[in-house]
């Protein structure tokens, strides 16, 4: 299942290690995470579901949905798509028994910074770089390597010069990566378990492999913790072998394994198509990307790589269901009419071993509404959102968000909203020399970005999102 | 919205949504209003324990009675409520304790409880999970009928039962004002209307002396935020609730395998304040790592906050008033869910004028008038 030949990427995998799965020894790569390495030996099936026993498989592949928990080293529930494999490592199903012996107890870190910022993707190493310069910064990230969803770019980025155009996502992981590192700490594999008001801001982290706690007095937070993928509802959508797309191109382009031989992508937006085309390049077969609009959502440009590589789209069609015994190993598509509904007798049925979602995101909320910024549901904006000012300042003061957390949009927007969040956030704890320049100058970039037809739904969401951040605010601020 | 109905129920928690079943199942057009959604407030926050082992007669007859109706509840509202019967395990620390332990045995044998003190011994037999060291303990007490139930399920179970018998229920409606008329409930007026009624009950929990008000009346009540916390879920290994009065302790493994449970935080706070602390989840985990070594293993998943709407006696207040119409059912102080389903019954006796099956005249508000006896049992 690993990728051997790639036109674009070079997997740099590490030394050659062995664990084992449910007593069986088996090969992986230092650096891979235990799913990673369970998916290059074929394997699958991760956990059951609770009450039926269903078997699960992972989907977003960036622990947030909770169905790749197994038993690692004796430990139950660890999410294996962010924990790393390691020699000799034990992994088995998940029994939920306890691990006999005494616990360490955890070395407590306490930490005064003057911004802290939770995520260390696109919108939150940007911030980082931002402010670092002029006040002291730590970025906490739970994956094991920093640069969020960028890691698994491989297509060329749109926009302006400024946001590096012309330059592919998994480049400029490692460029944002490389500056933020220099410049400011960054807490990998650390998980920020909760927000406390002690009347400053006060955020407890853990890292489980170093079994650490940091607790942070920080002046300022930037939220920047991204989305989760949507899943959709149809018969056997939790089978394994139906992801998120980008758990698949998680799995694909940062560790070089296929998620299987022919997939089905639900989506024909930007993240559908490209999905397709990153399929194509790594040698596995697409057998159609189906779209429930009665037109294609994405780039033009995308669609018609897509199209060139031999893959139909299929407009006003939907998936009906998805049947496997242990795994996918076909669906039943429909077509749709004005009213969504299905076509009587237009059911096809369609030969995968996996099928992508690429159905939207929703912004991971949940932490940065425990600081008690008020959090409303704006459905353009893709759910629950934190409102926000221009500034990206929350309804509560020092409270910052960025990234898709604050919208979802392209990554070149959350690259500027994470840098106007960071710049605002040291600026208000000491003035910044060229403050209105430089914010000048990034909001223009952003309104530039947004210009385009496909600026119009984000646009109008932020549009909301300010509207009512200023009817809340004319009330005085919260918390 | 009904311009008029019988009985006006204030708040959709479980005592709420009880008292509306037992009225529609005697015929009384009933509405219930409520501010947020169903078990919004501590009905959906609370560990759902359900304990017969109290010190007043009251309360233990009041949760011997519940519990005969918890038994038959799935039968009777047709819906299921999560009820598991795996007994109450209360830690004893000393000789006051036990003093205490005995005093309340005699009682809770005497209406007819199933209670036996057991030895470290036995501890360790009915959840080997624990570690009688670490819990400080040199007996306990277990009485095997007590257990927990869904407090969602529950909540919904009564709420679907009273709709298909007539109730209505007004979700996302505040109440805002009670009209009284030669001392007599007339009308209750809310942000989404008016209803003209002859009867009030308030069962708003925690806010239940802002409703009191509004009629005139001052209760003693006052909310108290408490904290409570769930772990990832592990293998089942004991069934029952396990508490400690000395620790404030209370925790249980769920259906699904959560640990559930909670302890007064060093932070506890008198106000409607809402945000967890730090200090309880460090308190909690440190206190259940102690009576539970194994569980040093396991994560916690969520906190959360909920209110305790407490009385000085930590007794609830029930009945009648001087406002004619307007019925008290409130100031739980913590164990409002165990004894929902007798006191449901009871209030819709008196409201339908029918010989109650228990006196509660020593429930009723005017007792801050005199002097009080408090109950002891509490946790959380």
């Amino acid at each position: 299942m690993r990728i051997e030949e790639h036109p674009v990427l070079e997997f740099e995998r590490g030394k050659e290690i062995y664990f084992y799965y449910n007593g069986k020894k088996m090969k992986a790569y230092e650096g891979e995470t235990i799913a990673a390495a369970l998916h290059a030996n074929g394997i699958t099936k991760f956990s059951e579901s609770t009450k039926f026993h269903r078997p699960r498989g992972f989907f977003c592949g960036i622990g947030k949905c909770s169905s790749c928990l197994m038993k690692v080293d004796g430990v139950p529930n660890v999410r294996t798509c962010i924990t790393l494999v390691k020699e000799g490592m034990v992994v088995e199903d998940n029994d939920g028994e306890l691990p006999d012996g005494e616990v360490q107890e955890a070395k407590t870190v306490e930490m005064e910074v003057d911004i802290a910022i939770v995520g260390g993707g696109a919108a939150g190493l940007s911030a980082a770089i931002e402010a670092s310069p002029y006040a002291s910064v730590v970025v906490i990230d739970e994956n094991p390597r920093p640069g969020g969803q960028l890691i698994k770019q491989t297509h060329k980025f749109f926009g302006s010069k400024e946001e590096r155009a012309g330059t592919r996502g998994i480049e400029i992981a490692r460029l944002l990566r490389e500056e933020a590192s220099k410049k400011c700490n960054i807490l990998l594999n650390t998980s920020v378990i909760g927000y406390y008001d002690r009347g400053h801001h006060f955020l407890v982290a853990v890292n489980r492999m170093e079994n650490v706690v940091y607790e942070i007095k920080a002046r300022k937070i930037i939220f920047a913790t991204g989305a989760q993928e949507n899943m959709l509802v149809f018969e056997g959508n939790d089978l394994p072998g139906i992801y998120g797309a980008g758990g698949v191109q998680t799995l694909m382009n940062v560790y070089g394994v296929k998620p299987g031989k022919k997939g089905l992508i639900v989506g024909a937006g930007n993240v559908g198509l490209i999905l397709a085309y990153q399929l194509k390049q790594a040698g596995v077969d697409v057998v159609a990307i189906i779209e429930a609009m009665p037109k294609i959502g994405g780039y033009m440009v995308h669609a018609a790589k897509v199209r060139r590589c031999g893959v139909p789209i299929y407009t006003k069609h939907s998936i009906k269901r998805a049947y496997g015994s242990e795994r996918v190993e076909g669906a039943t598509i429909v077509e749709l009419d004005e009213n969504w509904n299905y076509v009587e007798g237009s059911e096809q049925d369609v030969e995968c071993d996996f099928i992508c979602l690429a159905v939207g995101l929703t912004p991971s909320v949940r932490l940065v509404a425990q600081t008690g910024a008020e959090i409303t549901y704006i459905n353009e904006a893709g759910g629950w959102i934190a409102l926000h000012n221009e500034y990206m300042e929350t309804t509560k003061e020092g409270i910052y968000v960025a990234g898709d957390l604050a919208n979802i949009e392209e990554a070149s927007v959350a690259m500027l909203e994470g840098k106007i969040a960071g710049l605002h956030a040291a600026h208000s704890i000491a003035p910044v020399e060229n403050f209105d320049e430089k914010m000048r100058a990034y909001m223009e970039n952003l309104k530039i970005f947004r210009e385009g037809v496909f600026g119009a739904r984000p646009k109008m969401a932020k549009e909301k999102i300010r509207e009512r951040y200023h009817e809340k605010m004319g009330k005085g601020r919260s918390g | 919205m009904k311009e008029r109905a019988e009985v006006v129920v204030i708040g959709g928690g479980i005592n709420g949504s009880a008292i509306a079943y037992e009225l529609a199942k005697r015929g009384k057009e009933v509405v219930v209003v409520e501010r947020k959604w169903l078990a919004y407030g501590a009905t959906g926050r609370c560990g759902a324990g359900i304990r017969q082992q109290w010190s007043t007669k009251e309360n233990a007859l009041l949760a011997k009675k519940s519990v005969e109706i918890f038994e038959k509840l799935e039968e009777e509202l047709g819906h299921e409520i999560g009820l598991r019967q795996g007994g109450y395990l209360i830690a004893i620390h000393d000789e006051e304790d036990m003093k205490q332990a005995k005093k309340n045995v005699e009682m809770q044998r005497s209406i007819g409880l199933p209670v036996r003190i057991i030895g470290e011994d036995e501890i360790k037999e009915i959840a080997p999970i624990l570690d009688p060291k670490g819990m400080e303990a040199i007996a306990a007490t277990f009485c095997p009928t007590d257990g927990h139930a869904n407090p969602f399920k529950t909540t919904y179970a009564y709420a679907m039962a009273a709709q298909k018998m007539g109730a209505e229920f007004y979700k996302f409606t505040e109440v805002q004002d009670i009209k009284v008329e030669d001392g007599k409930v007339k009308k209750v007026i809310t942000d989404k209307g008016e209803i003209e009624t002859k009867w009030v009950v308030n069962a708003a929990g925690a806010w239940s002396s802002k409703i009191s008000k509004m009629v005139g009346l001052e209760i003693p009540n006052k909310p108290v935020r408490k904290e409570a916390m769930v772990t990832e879920p592990v293998k089942r290994t004991f069934d029952c609730m396990v508490i400690s009065f000395k620790h404030g302790i209370y925790f249980s493994q769920q259906d699904e395998g959560q640990i559930l449970g909670g302890i007064p935080s060093p932070e506890e706070k008198v106000g409607y304040y809402t945000q967890p602390t730090f200090s309880f989840l460090r308190h909690m985990a440190y206190t259940l790592g102690k009576y539970a070594p194994p569980l040093k293993h396991v994560r916690i998943l969520r906190q959360w906050t909920g209110f305790y709407d407490v009385t000085p006696d930590a007794l609830p207040i029930l009945g009648e008033t001087d406002i004619e119409g307007f019925i008290q059912c409130n100031g739980f102080s913590g164990h409002g869910f165990m004894i929902a389903p007798m006191t449901a019954k009871l209030l819709a006796q008196l409201i339908c004028g029918e010989k109650l099956d228990m006196d509660i005249e020593r429930l009723n508000m005017s007792r801050f008038e005199g002097e009080i006896v408090e109950e002891k049992s509490v946790v959380g």
